[in-house]
């Protein structure tokens, strides 16, 4: 527990009057307030000092205590102990009479060294517990990375948190992580990280909620006499079978090989493989007569 | 989240407001209160909006119009932190891969 100057806080001579006190906490206040510095921890920390700072330099009683221990603070108790026994026998020798101290204030987020020397702390002025600010953070995925459960760590308010990003998140999706926001003030909670997810489109694999739509390209001839393709899927490769005759634009669903369900483990969209059908270009002689041949079977 | 509705009278009593207050911030559109069988409801979601509002003009001497260029250049930085967290990432992302 380090001594706090207080008057420093408030950027203040040792014999400020109450009215300047008073100027100084306001001025600091507007600068620090958490309401005005949203997603800034050191503002936050900065107006719970100045609080504290108005808290005691407001307050003529605590004010006396302050400037008559100063860095002797962490003796004050035991020193007003000895000096009220003190004053009490000498009491007790004139009148017989007893009278005891009691002091103390309810319980705050007040620091260590307030605590110690006013023993608890609350604001007199009745301000109310509030939670922290709300932090929002945005992170950049491809198709890819959307398709795995995976760790990843992102710098948040100058803050590095690790997050555990769900397989099947969606782009634009918010998630919130409860209590990594700013902390809270006057035993408020922490505020919460909202972090939102862009998911870069994928030039080959288009989503559309769970399932992958995908183009792929087969020669004429394998069209109509039909035949087998390997294709690239988000989870590896296929074979697949094209029927013979297969028409331009053809459309072959594969349950379960799209995308993965949200926090649903085990569960897959579909994949649709468009067959687009490439029609020959620079035919020799040859071909062209064949090609004639059939148009006048 | 912000689906619960908060009679005002309540809020009123807890913060120690006047209703005035609560109805200047609505005239104003810096919040939004719901008329329930004549009596009036304040969403949760609102309700955290209308304490940050307090919290400034109690704490900070702030009057209503105030409280409005405060809410709108709010509204300004934490746009443009999002823009920049969000830049800051997508430029960690792009130095990963390559």
């Amino acid at each position: 527990m380090d001594y706090i100057d207080y008057y420093k806080i408030l950027e203040l001579k040792k014999d400020a009057s109450t009215e300047e006190i008073k100027k100084a906490y306001r001025k600091l206040a507007r600068k620090h307030h958490p309401d005005l510095n949203p997603n800034n921890a050191e503002s936050n920390k900065k107006f719970q000092q100045i609080n504290e700072a108005n808290e005691v330099l407001s307050d003529p009683e605590k004010r006396k205590k302050y400037d008559k221990y100063g860095k002797d603070w962490q003796h004050a108790d035991q020193l007003d102990a000895q000096q009220e026994q003190q004053r009490q026998y000498q009491s007790q020798s004139r009148n017989g009479g007893y009278s005891g101290y009691s002091g103390g204030f309810e319980d705050g987020d007040f620091s260590d060294f307030f605590s110690s020397m006013f023993g608890g702390g609350a604001r007199s002025s009745g301000r109310s517990p509030f939670k922290g600010q709300d932090y929002n953070a945005s992170l950049n995925l491809n198709l890819i990375d959307a398709y795995t459960t995976h760790k990843q760590t992102l710098t948040v308010n100058g803050k590095q948190v690790r997050i555990t990003i769900p397989a099947g998140v969606d782009n634009g999706q918010k998630i919130r992580l409860p209590g990594y926001g700013a902390p809270g003030a006057n035993n408020g909670p922490p505020g919460d990280l909202y972090i939102t997810f862009n998911i870069a489109e994928d030039p080959k694999f288009i989503r559309k909620g769970n399932d992958i739509y995908l183009q792929e390209e087969i020669d004429l001839y394998t069209a109509i006499l039909g035949g087998e393709k390997i294709v690239e899927t988000l989870n590896g490769k296929v074979k697949l079978k094209i029927p013979a005759e297969t028409q331009p634009d053809t459309t072959l669903r594969l349950k379960g090989k799209g995308f993965p369900v949200y926090k649903k483990e085990n569960h897959f969209g579909d994949l649709y493989v468009k067959w687009q059908v490439k029609l020959p270009t620079n035919l020799n002689a040859d071909q062209k007569e064949l090609f004639e041949k059939l148009s006048k079977l | 989240m912000g689906t619960k509705l908060i009679p005002v009278n309540d809020v009123c009593t807890h913060h120690k407001v006047e209703i005035q207050f609560i109805q200047s911030l609505e005239e104003i559109g810096l919040i939004h209160t719901k008329l329930v069988k004549s009596s009036i409801f304040i969403d949760m979601a609102e309700l955290a909006k209308l304490e940050r509002y307090l919290r400034l003009a109690q704490d900070l001497e702030i009057n209503v119009a105030g409280l409005h260029a405060v809410a709108t250049l709010l509204e300004q930085i934490e746009n443009m932190q999002n823009e920049l967290a969000s830049l800051k990432n997508e430029l960690i992302y792009y130095k990963k891969i390559n």
